[in-house]
């Protein structure tokens, strides 16, 4: 009865998906996303990522409010598709990755010691939480 | 240099639905579109967004259901993201500016059957446009035998079309368009290509004028004090010929100029009117709601008070001469645009018949002037305001504060506005705010200091109270109903700007973070470089949240109903669900939170014969729908809910309405976050379903 229940003993534990609060970007990342963001993307969106008339803002309630649940990857495609607004895709992975490093520090998530991915198949796998989880017990 | 366009995606399905189009029309020398129907941008020229429709009722709202949807990722040569338009509804044919390329496409409004589509490739000109992507609509016109619908590409051209084939009308303009960046009385700088200057609002047409303001790129952090002007125009809808102009910036000898001192008129820009223009067709009168001059938040450069920034025009619909004016605020500081329609109300206040004016505004005061005349229905007495120190500023030490009807949105940022859910949270919204300037409505920008405040906290600035969907009116009751966020905190601080970034002494900026030129690879980094100054550590920028929890107490958001007889609140209520960052925070578990409604700042309502309709400008996942947003019906009498359906993403554009072989249709623009533009068109099921 036991054998088929059974699980191979040498299988490895899933690893647990990471989200926003897990240190996913690095502090040196972010200070050359800001570089680039001030210079593609501030104009419209604000130096404090808090928008304008016709660009919405990238950090505060709506922005937390309308990611949360998503995967960075989501928010990596949609500024490869987009942006910067005059020439979508004119900016290589890695400086979007730079400029979502930098969007993550504005929003006070954690950084870490590893650099955000420029992957979005990668991305997909790190979760946009907008609320600090609770501490694990 | 003319640039070579093409019409290259239009009308190959017209061939095949032409027969469609060819509806009998009344030969008539006026047409007059049917109350049933949305014949322009705002439902009339009123800037009501009202219909006295009722099909739809508080007891059938719930059981809405698609009657059809057409996504946006085609028309364009990428996906659109901001879908703010709000379609026409007229003489059997629904009308809608559409993706990333601004088409303009008709469709069937019963099925949603795409009828023709029109789009212009501007090429260069189209991708350095200041205001791209789809707009907010278009306009219509007929005689009653032509019909005819116009809109503006981003690369600010005025385009005729026929409406029942979306082809140019040759006889308009140039073979059918308008090239908006000649004929202005100024050079737009520095060519016709990259020359700064467009538009995302529907045009206006008004008795055979058509009127087209103009917009600019955000102002925050402008390069420079000197910038193209946003005059407003009227045009013949026959011919395209400019009928009239009318310098939103004064030129020498006209009236207002002496409001610029140091001869500033000459070099300051901007100063548009960007959002929806409203006309009173009886008195021939245009309303102008005008933006703020060149630098939203320094004005040193342009001493004065700057007539006609931030100043409610009205204007002569055949000559485009002033009538009257006022001006909301003076020597503007705060990019208190005046962002939405006005919104036109026969009214009566103590007994008087008052044909007025109602101005919603960023900064939650519903201004209330008679329209014939000018003078504000309630005292508006010039009040005494902060005079700020940074250098170089001057400051109006008075500001006008309307007396009725109350602010209808918070409009200043105060430690009892901090949220208190609990004592801990309250003691870090405190912490956050004390690096901050705080104080009523137009409390000046501070320059940011690393030992002192980082900037000012406002609220109703750049976002805040009402933006560009401005409100609703009902004839009826004489209400206007108005949403507002209540939560839109905006910390402003400015930041001296490096010669190479800006010649404006001062920019919006933040201590420890500022403006920095790019450096080449290498440079000033080999050895005997000067090393670069250090910084002060823990400067910069505080999220304005705690924990995902907004800094300050809800509502977030609300619809306020506002009696314009009396001046006063029917109702006011928080619109939208309550965040899930809220619902699930675990600081909050066992409080019992009324509805908070919601952060953002575009949002529109519709008027009908018994309902207030809104959706929801965030994304929320509860246990009654998944991952999406809601569009609400309140009861227009009580601001009670009465009904809500689903929708897959937040509204972008502002619901609209109209009657159709019997039914009800309302069709609302969703986008947003990784959901590409949608129109979604509403209807009750048929009978028997």
């Amino acid at each position: 009865m036991a054998g088929p229940l059974c699980f191979p003993r040498a299988q490895a534990p899933a690893p647990e998906s990471r989200s926003v609060w897990d240190g996913v970007y690095t502090e040196e990342q972010a200070k050359r996303g800001e570089l680039i963001y001030k210079k593609e993307c501030g104009a419209c969106h604000g130096n404090l990522l808090t928008g304008g008339e016709s660009a919405p803002p990238l950090t505060g309630g709506a922005f937390l409010a309308n990611w949360n649940g998503l995967t960075m990857g989501d928010l990596f495609d949609r500024i490869r598709k987009t942006m910067p607004e005059s020439a979508p895709g004119r900016l290589t992975r890695q400086q979007d990755a730079d400029i979502l490093a930098f969007m993550l520090s504005i929003n006070r998530f954690p950084a870490g010691k590893t650099e955000l991915y420029k992957q979005s198949e990668m991305l997909k796998e790190i979760r946009f939480e907008s609320a600090k989880p609770s501490p694990k017990k | 240099m003319r640039e070579k366009n093409s019409t290259g995606l239009q009308a190959l399905l017209f061939l095949l639905f032409a027969g469609l189009l060819f509806l009998s029309i009344p030969a008539s020398a006026q047409f007059h579109p049917k109350n049933t129907e949305w014949p322009s941008y705002a439902a009339d020229l009123a800037g009501t967004r009202y219909r006295a429709l009722d099909q739809i009722n508080a007891a059938n709202f719930s059981d809405l259901e698609i009657a059809w949807r057409i996504k946006t990722d085609n028309f364009g040569d990428r996906p659109e993201y901001k879908l703010e338009g709000t379609p026409l509804m007229v003489n059997g044919t629904l009308y809608a500016t559409a993706g990333s390329r601004r088409a303009v496409i008709a469709l069937d409004p019963a099925t949603g059957e795409l009828l023709w589509i029109h789009g212009e490739h501007e090429g260069k000109r189209g991708g350095a446009a200041p205001r791209q992507l789809s707009g907010r609509g278009l306009a219509y016109w007929s005689d009653g035998q032509e019909e005819r619908v116009l809109y503006v590409t981003p690369g600010f051209r005025l385009i005729c079309l026929d409406a029942k084939t979306g082809v140019r009308i040759p006889s308009f303009g140039n073979n059918g368009e308008v090239d908006l960046k000649l004929n202005d009385d100024q050079d737009i700088l520095p060519d016709l290509i990259t020359g700064e200057i467009g538009i995302q609002s529907a045009p206006v047409v008004a008795k055979d004028t058509v009127i087209i303001g103009a917009a600019f790129r955000e102002g925050m952090t402008p390069r420079s004090m000197r910038n193209n002007k946003g005059y407003v125009r009227g045009f013949d809808v026959r011919t395209g010929k400019r009928l009239w102009i009318f310098h939103t910036i004064p030129k020498k000898g006209e009236f207002g100029y002496d409001t610029w001192e140091k001869g500033s008129a000459e070099y300051t820009g901007n100063t548009g009117v960007w959002t929806q223009i409203t006309v009173d067709e009886q008195l021939g009168l245009v309303y102008l709601p005008v933006e703020t001059p060149t630098s939203d938040f320094y004005g040193g450069h342009r001493p004065g008070n700057n007539l006609f920034g931030e100043s409610l025009v009205c204007v002569d619909l055949k000559t485009g001469e002033r009538k009257w004016h006022f001006q909301l605020v003076h020597h503007p500081l705060w990019d208190m645009d005046i962002s939405s329609a006005p919104i036109l109300a026969d009214i009566t206040v103590d007994g008087r018949p008052i044909k007025a004016v109602a101005q919603p505004t960023k900064q939650g005061f519903l201004y209330v002037f008679d329209r014939v005349t000018g003078k504000p229905v309630w005292p508006m007495p010039e009040r005494p305001v902060e005079v700020g120190n940074v250098p170089g500023e001057t400051y109006s030490a008075t500001q006008p504060i309307p007396t009725k009807p109350q602010a209808y949105s918070r409009n200043g940022v105060f430690i009892d506005d901090l949220i208190d859910f609990t004592p801990a949270l309250r003691d870090r919204a405190k912490e956050i705010a004390s690096k901050y300037h705080l104080g009523p409505v137009y409390t000046p920008p501070t320059a940011s200091k690393l030992d002192g405040t980082l900037g000012t906290l406002t609220m109703g600035t750049a976002s805040g109270g009402t933006n560009w969907p401005g409100g609703s009116y009902d004839p009826e009751t004489h209400n206007v109903y108005v949403y507002a966020c209540n939560s839109c905190i905006e910390p402003i601080g400015l930041v001296a700007a490096p010669k190479e970034v800006s010649d404006i002494a001062y920019i919006a900026g933040t201590a420890g973070r500022e403006v920095e030129i790019l450096k080449g690879p290498g440079e000033n980094a080999g050895a005997d470089s000067p090393k670069p100054p250090k910084k002060p550590a823990g400067g910069g920028f505080s999220r304005m949240d705690v924990d995902g929890l907004m800094l300050v107490k809800p509502p977030y958001g609300t619809i306020t109903a506002i009696n314009l007889d009396k001046g006063e609140f029917v109702w006011q209520i928080a619109h939208g669900e309550t965040p899930d960052v809220v619902r699930n925070h675990p600081d909050l578990k066992g409080l019992n939170i009324p509805r908070t409604g919601q952060t953002t700042y575009n949002i529109g309502t519709l008027v009908t014969k018994t309902l207030v309709i809104a959706g929801e400008g965030n994304v929320t996942t509860t246990a009654d729908h998944p991952r999406g947003a809601m569009l609400r019906a309140y009861d227009k009498m009580t601001g009670k809910e009465v009904g809500a359906v689903y929708m897959p993403a937040p509204q972008t554009g502002s619901p609209m309405t109209y009657m159709l072989n019997g039914k009800q249709y309302i069709v609302v623009a969703v986008s947003g976050g990784p959901y590409s533009g949608e129109y979604i068109a509403y209807t009750l099921p048929s009978a028997g379903e």
